[in-house]
């Protein structure tokens, strides 16, 4: 079986999402939410999204993807909210390998050598 | 007459595995052995002067099967660890000077190694992440196999599944380092752990024996001692050879002091497990190295702290003609860093004669890279290096040892001031008032200027920096005197 993808909005959904998956090798995108036009309000987020889009195919087998709006513009600016408490995120957009260290922070998810990496390496 | 320019081939080929070696193009300009301090400060130094760049990092797991990812010695199972479960000590003794600070708490407090051991290994699992994501980003390519030479500007790479590659370059640096030693006596290797395998050992050590008198070793057994953990270090001999003996002495002291059992003058002959288990308990013998004495004691953990062996042996440097010390393994290099083959330096750990600091490392390998591909000049310089010790009494050193001193300069010629401090933190914990103490060694016969600097007492590394800044720029006894103290600290002695 080869990779799946789920999608997630907020913090609740998220950690819901992964419990769902424990087991397996989960990768997440973290990027602002969409405007009804399907824009995210993260200039960063629009470019990175399509980078990681075609990497995917690197992804391993059994693995899972999530991708997770995380919240509007506020909510992501406030310093307590769960993502940055939790998870420790910093910026959007990250795009992480689960239980790991290893993770891929704004300009760094612009570069698909460096996503390919974390997709595949261990 | 003029000859025709041949073109730059070699005329002789090698025959090597059943391959002729020496190609006219190299895969790379260069390839390092070992991705540690050394060995990636000039990997990424290289990359930025646009050069094709390889780094091949490998660490042959431990007899008791630890292994870490890229990043050397110092990220994995060195500095980082080490310093991290020192301050996890330190806040240990912080707790309880709390109370006599007003704070309260009716709880015991216990301290959980698991716990600390997971988040150290966690950071030190962003750092290995992060050398990755360095190297990608500045196009050096990475691979994690095992390098040696197997013929002029040939190397070979076996990865952990057995695949081995062939690659050449312009140039190599070795940047291998070293790993624990052992002692050699039955049980070492099966019962007894390194620092290899302290920080991240899966369970907590217990009652420690320590063997050795390095100061891996009084770290060690200061930081495990500090956790509230029953400890005993066995030395051999004296305390920190090569340091200052009077400094070593008062650490010694103060370890003592405050819990470290020390076994003096033994060493250990045999181990043998009595029960196994995650800590197991051990039996050790030891021999008096003064008499016949025999002693035995049970720990649950015997850690291995007697000293550092280049990993310069197995790596092929015979096929190449590199030159090594046979009785230490250490590779004598010239100070441009360059072994006696024209195309092969080295850096680090493994250097003859140098100082084994991270600092070192990376200095030496980003000066040899901007000397190489930037037409610089500036030769790494190892005098004056500052260092510190991160014993529970932290000790900073920079220049010479007050023997040194003596031996170079003559005992009449040179002037030692010194001081006993009382740190204000300590006082209202009521806190030892007479163990911290500073020492400055001055050459009379130029200007009393200060050769040698040592302290011994909290933050000793902080200290010792800016010190080591102005011993550089030559700083005299008088300049010192008519530096005004910054007050209440420390560092104003």
């Amino acid at each position: 079986m080869g990779w799946e993808e789920a999608q997630a909005r907020g913090y609740e959904e998220f950690v819901r999402t992964a419990q769902r998956y424990r087991g397996r090798a989960i990768f997440a995108l973290f990027c602002g939410d969409k405007d009804a036009e399907g824009r995210s309000w993260c200039p960063d987020c629009v470019t990175a999204e399509p980078v990681v889009r075609k990497e995917l195919h690197n992804l391993p087998d059994e693995s899972v993807f999530i991708y997770c709006l995380v919240g509007d513009r506020t909510y992501w600016k406030d310093p307590n909210n769960e993502f940055r408490r939790n998870l420790k995120l910093t910026a959007v957009p990250t795009l992480l390998k689960y239980g790991t260290p290893q993770k891929l922070v704004e300009e760094e998810c612009f570069k698909a050598e460096l996503v390919r990496m974390l997709f595949t390496e261990d | 007459s003029v000859e025709a320019h041949k073109e730059d081939k070699p005329q002789k080929t090698m025959e090597v595995n059943g391959l002729t070696a020496v190609p006219e193009s190299y895969d790379y300009d260069l390839i390092v052995i070992g991705g540690g301090s050394g060995g990636l400060a000039a990997a990424k130094e290289a990359a930025k002067y646009g050069k094709k760049v390889m780094v091949l990092d490998f660490v042959v797991p431990t007899p008791q099967g630890s292994s870490w990812g890229l990043g050397g010695t110092c990220v994995n199972v060195g500095c980082i660890p080490k310093k991290l479960m020192h301050q996890a000590a330190l806040l240990g003794q912080a707790l309880q000077d709390s109370r006599k600070f007003g704070w309260q708490f009716t709880e015991e407090v216990k301290h959980n190694w698991m716990t600390m051991t997971e988040s150290v290994q966690n950071y030190i699992g962003s750092l290995n992440w992060g050398y990755r994501v360095a190297l990608r980003d500045n196009k050096v390519t990475y691979e994690n196999a095992y390098g040696e030479f197997v013929g002029p500007h040939t190397i070979k790479a076996t990865n952990k599944r057995g695949a081995e590659k062939l690659y050449t370059a312009e140039r190599f640096l070795i940047a291998t380092g070293e790993r624990p030693r052992y002692l050699g006596i039955p049980g070492d290797k099966e019962y007894c752990i390194s620092s290899d395998d302290l920080f991240s050992l899966p369970y907590c050590p217990g009652k420690t024996l320590v063997v050795g008198a390095s100061y891996v070793a009084l770290e060690c057994a200061g930081f495990l001692a500090g956790l509230g953990l029953d400890v005993t270090v066995m030395v051999r001999s004296i305390l920190l050879r090569g340091f200052d003996q009077d400094m070593a002495n008062k650490i010694g002291e103060y370890m003592k002091e405050h819990g470290v059992n020390f076994i003096r003058e033994f060493v250990p002959i045999k181990v043998e497990q009595i029960e196994e288990g995650t800590p197991g308990r051990l039996k050790v013998t030891a021999k008096s190295t003064t008499g016949n004495q025999i002693i035995e004691g049970e720990y649950n953990t015997v850690l291995l702290a007697i000293g550092r062996d280049p990993c310069t042996r197995k790596i092929g440097l015979d096929k190449v003609g590199v030159r090594i010390n046979e009785k230490t393994g250490k590779i004598p290099v010239n100070d441009e860093e360059q072994t006696n083959v024209s195309y092969i330096y080295a850096v680090g750990d493994i250097l003859q004669d140098k100082l084994e600091l991270t600092p070192v490392a990376i200095q030496a390998g980003r000066l040899l890279i901007r000397r190489l591909y930037a037409g610089a000049t500036t030769k790494c310089d190892y005098v004056n290096v500052p260092t510190t010790v991160f014993t529970p009494l932290e000790y900073g050193a920079c220049g010479y040892s007050e023997e040194t001193a003596v031996e170079k300069f003559g005992e009449e010629n040179i002037e030692v001031y010194h001081s006993h401090f009382w740190p204000l933190e300590w006082t209202v914990p009521s806190r030892d008032n007479n163990k911290c103490y500073a020492k400055i060694i001055c050459n009379i016969q130029d200007n009393e200027r200060v050769i040698g600097f040592h302290v011994l007492g909290p933050n000793a590394g902080e200290v010792t920096q800016g010190f080591a800044a102005a011993i550089k720029c030559g700083m005299t006894k008088e300049q010192l005197d008519n530096t005004v103290g910054i007050h209440p600290v420390c560092a104003e002695v």
